[in-house]
């Protein structure tokens, strides 16, 4: 017989008595018989711990309790507050992302974003200037080919030729 | 039987008025299974000084999540998975100790108990050895990975039947035997070890 094979049979030794075959080996085997011993030990601890008087509830632990209870569902708890704040944070991000997603999708230009006319008619002249006089020492001057901004074109005359 | 009946649809009563945030009727249910709490905590915990603490925030914790209860298991076993949880909670920050009374008696002392443990050792042990081999065990406990704790503790302890744990742990009954089988080998292998590791250390 192997001891493994009575550690197998451990049920049987914990809730009773092994059958005679195994006890007869216990006796021989001084390995199976320390872990008869022990298993005693624990099953012994365990009764006792059994045995003993659990702690009660004293005087008033339940009224005390729901007093306490009351008074918790009176004022909203941490966790209410995190719950309502972290709602609001996801809301927030939601729209956030939305207008994000939104201002990528449109068009660079147009009536809702974008350089309006004005911004453009600054800008070229902006630009125009730069180019005539880009140290700043002249006055201002027309670009060589610079085409006027709005109004009708100068007329080309033959006057003085 | 009518009783009994009656009884639970008291029952029913008072946790779907806690479910509506009545703390009033919460009270009852508290009367009713205050020493049921108050015992699995102090067998999974073992700290007479903890315990009304924890069963005090247990019953919190069961008011505010009373309106998950769904009436699917008993509202008891809804109670003792809760406890269950919360003390392994607290208990997960509590390092085990590495001494145990056992160790510091005398090699002729540690046979003698082994004897007594035999039979009924309430009668046959002296206060201090109940002492040293409810230590013994409380450590052993303490080394144990959690899941074999919790079973060794709702079977060994408080006497559940193989069904109610597998209530309580959200186990098949089957997977229960396999478990407790296993929880048993492990913490006998363990004493094994903590024995040899320990050997020379008995006075």
């Amino acid at each position: 017989m192997r001891c493994d094979n009575i550690r197998d049979r451990l049920d049987v030794l914990w809730d009773g008595q092994l059958p005679a075959e195994f006890l007869e080996h216990v006796k021989e085997c001084s390995s199976c018989s320390q872990y008869q011993r022990d298993l005693r030990l624990v099953r012994a601890g365990f009764q006792l711990w059994k045995r003993e008087v659990p702690v009660k509830p004293s005087l008033g632990f339940a009224e005390r309790l729901v007093r306490q209870l009351s008074e918790l569902s009176k004022t909203p708890s941490v966790s209410d507050f995190f719950e309502r704040v972290g709602r609001r944070f996801v809301y927030a991000t939601l729209v956030l992302t939305l207008l994000a997603l939104l201002a990528l999708t449109l068009p660079p230009t147009g009536p809702v974003r974008g350089l309006g006319a004005a911004d453009i008619q600054i800008s070229a002249q902006e630009a125009s200037l730069a180019y005539s006089d880009p140290i700043g020492e002249t006055g201002v001057q027309e670009p060589p080919d610079a085409a006027p901004l709005e109004g009708p074109a100068p007329a080309v005359t033959n006057e003085g030729k | 039987m009518e009783n009994s009946g009656a009884q639970v649809a008291q029952e029913i009563q008072w946790i779907k008025r806690a479910q509506q945030g009545d703390s009033e009727a919460f009270g009852p249910l508290v009367q009713k299974h205050q020493q049921r709490v108050f015992s699995l905590v102090y067998h999974l915990v073992r700290r007479r000084d903890e315990v009304e603490d924890l069963a005090q925030e247990i019953f919190i914790k069961a008011f505010r999540a009373v309106r998950s209860y769904n009436f699917q298991s008993s509202f008891a076993t809804w109670l003792s998975r809760i406890a269950t949880n919360h003390c392994y909670d607290y208990l997960r920050h509590e390092r085990a100790s590495r001494v145990s009374f056992y160790w510091q008696m005398g090699e002729n002392s540690q046979q003698e108990l082994e004897a007594n443990a035999e039979s009924q050792p309430e009668q046959v042990l002296d206060h201090e050895e109940q002492t040293v081999l409810k230590d013994l065990v409380d450590k052993l406990l303490k080394r144990a990975p959690e899941d074999d704790r919790k079973i060794l503790v709702l079977k060994e302890l408080q006497d559940y039947s193989v069904e109610e744990i597998a209530e309580t742990l959200k186990l098949k009954p089957t997977t229960v035997k396999v478990r407790l089988h296993r929880a048993r080998k492990r913490m006998l292998e363990d004493l094994r070890h903590w024995r040899e590791e320990n050997k020379g250390h008995a006075l």
